[in-house]
């Protein structure tokens, strides 16, 4: 077993008026590739924005632990320095700031890759090609008129460029046709293999883990995990769909499937 | 002292008039400058061609008059029909110095004009600099208009500008106001031909207790005229802006269109910021929009920001820095860099070593 | 082709629903011009306190000593203050039923469907005929809890509340405001005076109607609304009048105190016939948590110059407005309003609407100033301009002014004019150019009509009807 890098223990949190998640367990090693699936609402982006440390979330309940330190109270900027990445289902649109101003930005705060602005640019331009994303891109403003697939290999950049020690992909295959799939998921590897940093992947889709070797794989249903189990419950899923998860709501407590099979 | 050391000046009021007042009470309908008047009896001075004087100009006939009482001789540059000067026609002005420039570009020819203000200052300097540039653009020419503004804490810089674009003319602009003690802005632009055009994006930096007064005026009088006016402005600490636009879509401009955008983000307490977006319409068969989005960094933006390791801080000099960093980058020559790399705001970034 | 097929001409319009006269025999009407005279003889008439004759002599000197606004807006050239008459009364007492009013009057009030819409949906009616109220009247039950609706003038002769009035009357408005504000107070008549107890709702709304019948003459009613904490109003106020020849003023003045946690919506419907200047001059100041709503409908009148004004000076309050203005023919309406925000948290949403025809001219103008202290505050403001010819004018003219960088302000503005591709759908849907358009400017005016009460909303969407008639294809 790798060392420990997040752990989320009977973490509840929600919004002012909502509660949204109700004692969340979860824990991620170091360089491990995590899965987590659930149906629409089952708030699994919710967890995502919430380990990232994002303030429309309050947490009412339990912890949050990276690298060995209780990050709970931090700011969403001191996580994102200790090495947690959050790739956005809706990256937001930043007017009147080009994606190289924001990437030199975000570069220079971060004392292991700060760097000269020529290599700065070269390593940028690499990282452009690698993902096919024409470097035109880096003079216009960060998001803004950008298509679904362009924000997310934008979202990619990033990642690649940070180098985090967690990444965690919301639903970053969503709204993408099959090529910008394929530039994403060579992106996703690309991490995999260059950093060896540890990956929870939020999808419903399973046609971007195919390439990927999947440690862990956990179910959220109504804000609660429901199931935890090894990659082919991936596959058990794909075949039978959430419903089986969703009926245990009501009988309050739920079992542990997919390793007691 | 003697009464004769004081220089002579002059109180310029009602400038940088928009062509629709509002309330007096607002004090948003034009800004009150003292400047400088020596005298110039007995010199001999070389005027433009008298069909300049037609060309309407952004701060008005009294700057208009006054700059041409100051400066030394006009500048006249003409680029022959249907020529592309690549050579960008550069306009530097410096503290106390006064310039008169009129391009004429003929049907079919191009031209990149730059006006650079406060690129060779030492800071602490004081005084008033001053461009007025009108333009004639005849049918089919191309104008690329660069203004770069960055002038001292402890000086005043007027810049005026007049263009009357012909049929099928294309003019882009590109306002770089980086911050000045005093720094007013007059832009005013007749569509006078048919399918005419202007593209504008003015970007401003204004922080301290500097004063920013801009006053933009665009006239659409020919069919099928088109504006596209973009404006994207960073205010910090006490610094006061102005910011009066005026799309005119005249009787007759049928098919024309005009829009306008503004964004500011307003980042220190003690800002003052005034905004005065003005439509006039007297025709029917044209569209105009108005959009404007002033605030802070909103909740959404800051979040993401942070979640890429930007605290609040840094993601507001952020906004800053990218727009020193887009004037740098988009510079045409020199002496506009030059201005941006003798801003105390653009130097404190460094991001001179950057680009 | 389809520029011709649009350029038609348009016959005046039939306002015979509001275009009758009535004869003026036996009224008592002042000389002509403004003197200190014709302002103490108004006050003596009224019997009103030494505080307020003060007040309007007062008024008539700075009145005399302001000059006009320069270059604001519309010319007013053709208003003659030396052949205005301020004060004309009918020889009539304030009734408390219809019955009583004179039979001339009464005629006029069926016509316009006042008794019928009191009967049906209002708590209480004020009627004006020129510068005095004709009838007044309101449920009892509403009475019971202790509202009062009444005209200013008996409130004055009221001990309980000649000290409210005195203490609210032209302070929101002061008559040192603007020249036509001093001209106000000099010779106002007329009006109503509303109190609402505190946390008292009103189950229908309460409606003063104005009437300006006589010729050459000028209205000044003074409307005062005080709605206690918690306590909720809603008040229409209906404006009319024939045409002639010689120029008509309306100056009035609204003062308007919402206090906290309070909610005041004022309506109005104004449709002055298109000799009248409305140099109106409406303001409101509401408490935290306190809410006002406008809606104003802005059809009549040869030149307004109308911009209702709200002082958000507590925290958490909020404050809508919505308008429409149509100007038609030898009109030239200065309309919008003005959002001053000081508290915290306060919210402001401006939506206007403005119709142009006929050469008639539109000038919507708007101030919004958000103060130092009002951490986030949002104010939105959307103006919408149509264009339905070549030959009328519509200008748009935002002043914004932002102090705190907490605040969050957008605006958004847009002229134009209905699509050819519109026309031609609902043409080839069967309907006639004319019904096609109309039916578009209908649309278009929908998000002020259904913020009015029914009856309202009708009567609104007749006048876009009256206005649009005789577009013919």
């Amino acid at each position: 077993m790798a060392t420990q890098l997040l752990t989320v223990s009977d973490l509840s949190a929600g919004t002012e008026d909502k509660p949204i998640l109700h004692g969340i367990d979860l824990a991620v090693g170091a360089g491990e590739c995590h899965v987590l699936m659930g149906p629409n609402g089952a708030g699994k982006s919710t967890l995502g924005h919430v380990i990232m440390g994002d303030p429309a979330y309050r947490v009412t309940g339990g912890r949050i632990e990276f690298d060995g330190a209780d990050v709970t109270e931090l700011s969403a900027d001191k996580r994102s320095l200790a090495g947690i990445f959050l790739s956005y289902q809706a990256p937001v649109e930043v007017p009147g700031v080009p994606l190289y101003s924001f990437l030199r930005s975000i570069c220079q705060m971060r004392p292991e890759l700060k760097t000269t602005a020529r290599k700065f640019r070269e390593r940028v331009g690499a990282i452009a090609d690698q993902l096919e994303l024409d470097q035109g891109f880096l003079m216009r403003e960060l998001n803004v008129g950008f298509s679904g697939g362009e924000k997310k290999k934008i979202e990619m950049l990033q990642l690649l460029l940070l180098q985090p020690k967690l990444a965690i992909l919301d639903e970053t295959d969503s709204g993408l046709d099959v090529d910008a799939l394929g530039i994403v998921s060579r992106g996703i590897q690309a991490y995999r293999e260059q950093v060896g940093g540890a990956l929870i992947v939020i999808t419903h889709n399973t046609r971007i883990l195919e390439r990927l070797e999947v440690d862990r794989t956990h179910v959220m249903v109504h804000g609660r995990m429901v199931a935890e189990g090894p990659a082919e419950l991936i596959a058990d899923i794909d075949k039978n769909g959430f419903e089986r998860f969703e009926k245990c709501e009501d009988c309050g407590g739920c079992p542990m499937v997919g390793d007691a099979e | 002292m003697a009464e004769k050391d004081l220089a002579p000046e002059l109180t310029l009021e009602r400038v940088n008039v928009a062509p629709a007042q509002t309330w007096n009470r607002l004090r948003t309908n034009d800004i009150t400058l003292t400047v400088p008047a020596r005298g110039r009896k007995g010199d001999v001075y070389f005027s433009l061609p008298r069909l300049f004087e037609g060309v309407e100009c952004g701060m008005g006939r009294e700057v208009t008059d006054w700059v041409e009482s100051q400066a030394a001789d006009a500048r006249y540059i003409e680029i022959p029909r249907g020529e592309k000067r690549e050579e960008p026609i550069v306009v530097a002005v410096g503290a106390g110095e006064v310039a008169d420039t009129g391009v004429m570009v003929r049907a079919g020819a191009e031209a990149t004009i730059v006006v650079a203000a406060g690129a060779g200052e030492k800071n602490g300097e004081a005084g008033t600099s001053a461009s007025l540039v009108r333009i004639i653009a005849e049918a089919d020419a191309r104008v690329h208009l660069h203004e770069y503004v960055g002038v001292g804490a402890a000086q005043q810089h007027l810049e005026s500008v007049g263009i009357s674009a012909s049929r099928d003319a294309r003019v882009d602009v590109h306002q770089y106001l980086l911050g000045g003690g005093t720094v007013a802005l007059g832009f005013a632009c007749d569509l006078a031909g048919e399918r005419a055009r202007v593209d504008l994006g003015c970007r401003y930096h204004a922080g301290g207790t500097e004063i920013l007064d801009i006053n933009e005026i665009v006239r659409q009088r020919g069919r099928n005229t088109r504006s596209e006016l973009a404006y994207n402005g960073v205010l910090e600490d006490a610094a006061r802006k102005g910011l009066r636009t005026t799309i005119d879509l005249v009787h007759g401009a049928k098919g024309a269109q005009g829009n306008e955008a503004e964004t500011v983000l307003v980042l220190g307490d003690d800002v003052v910021n005034k905004t005065l977006p003005t439509i006039l319409c007297d025709e029917d068969d044209v569209a105009g929009n108005h959009g404007a989005t002033i605030g802070s960094v909103s909740p959404e933006q800051l979040a993401f920001l942070a979640s890429r390791g930007l605290s609040r801080t840094d993601a507001e000099q952020l906004f800053v820095r990218a727009l020193y960093e887009d004037a740098l980058m988009h510079a045409p020559c020199p002496e506009a860099r030059a201005v941006v790399e003798n801003d105390t705001k653009g130097q404190s970034l460094c991001i001179i070593e950057e680009a | 082709m389809s520029d011709e097929r649009k350029r038609t001409q348009v016959a005046d319009v039939d306002r015979s629903l509001y275009d009758f006269t009535k004869s003026e025999e036996g009224y008592e009407r002042y000389d002509d011009g403004l003197t200190p005279e014709i302002v103490r003889a108004i006050s003596a008439k009224k019997d009103e306190p030494e505080w307020m004759l003060e007040m309007r002599l007062r008024a008539l000197d700075l009145y005399h000593a302001r000059p006009m606004a320069p270059n604001w807006g519309p010319s007013i050239e053709g208003l003659d203050l030396d052949h205005i008459s301020t004060y004309v009364s009918p020889k009539t007492k304030q009734a408390k039923s219809w019955d009583d009013v004179p039979e001339d009057i009464k005629d006029t009030f069926e016509r316009l469907g006042i008794p019928e819409a009191e009967r049906e949906s209002l708590a209480g009616v004020g009627a004006q005929y020129d510068s005095e109220i004709v009838y007044h009247n309101m449920r009892e039950e509403v009475a019971e809890q202790g509202v009062i609706y009444t005209t200013i003038e008996d409130a004055l002769h009221d001990p309980k509340w000649e000290p409210v009035v005195h203490e609210y009357f032209g302070t929101l408005i002061p008559p040192t405001d603007h020249k036509f504000a001093a001209l106000h107070y000099a010779v106002w008549s007329g009006g109503s005076f509303v109190y609402v107890p505190a946390g008292v709702t009103l189950p229908y709304p309460l409606q003063s109607y104005f009437r300006l019948n006589a010729a050459g003459a000028g209205q000044f009613e003074h409307t005062l609304i005080i709605v206690e904490p918690g306590a909720d109003l809603h008040f229409i106020e209906g404006c009319s009048a024939p045409k002639y020849y010689e120029a008509n003023l309306h100056a009035g003045a609204v003062e308007l105190f919402v206090k906290d946690g309070a909610r005041l919506r004022y309506s109005t419907i104004e449709n002055w016939s298109k000799n009248m200047y409305n140099l109106n001059t409406k303001r409101a100041t509401i408490g935290a948590d306190a809410k006002m709503e406008w809606v104003s409908g802005s059809f009549g009148s040869h030149v307004s110059y109308l911009y209702p004004t709200t002082i958000m000076a507590g925290d958490r309050g909020t404050c809508e407005f919505t308008g429409i203005t149509f100007a038609g023919a030898t009109q030239d309406l200065d309309t919008g309003c003005k959002v001053i925000m000081n508290g915290a948290d306060t919210t402001a949403s401006v939506s206007t609407k403005s119709i142009s025809k006929d050469g008639g001219v539109n000038t919507f103008r708007s101030s919004v100033v958000i103060g130092r202290h009002a951490d986030r505050a949002r104010c939105s403001v959307s103006c919408q301009s149509l264009m339905l010819d070549d030959i009328s004018r519509s200008d748009t003219i935002p002043a914004m002014d932002v102090r705190n960088a907490t605040a969050q302000v957008g605006h958004e503005a847009t002229i134009g004019r209905i699509s050819d591709d519109t026309v031609l759908y609902l043409m080839s849907r069967g309907c006639s150019e004319a019904e096609a358009r109309t039916l578009v400017v209908n649309g278009f005016a929908n998000p002020v009509s259904k913020e009015l009460p029914m009856e309202y909303a009708v009567e609104m969407n007749n006048l876009i009807k009256l206005e649009m008639e005789g577009a013919i294809g």
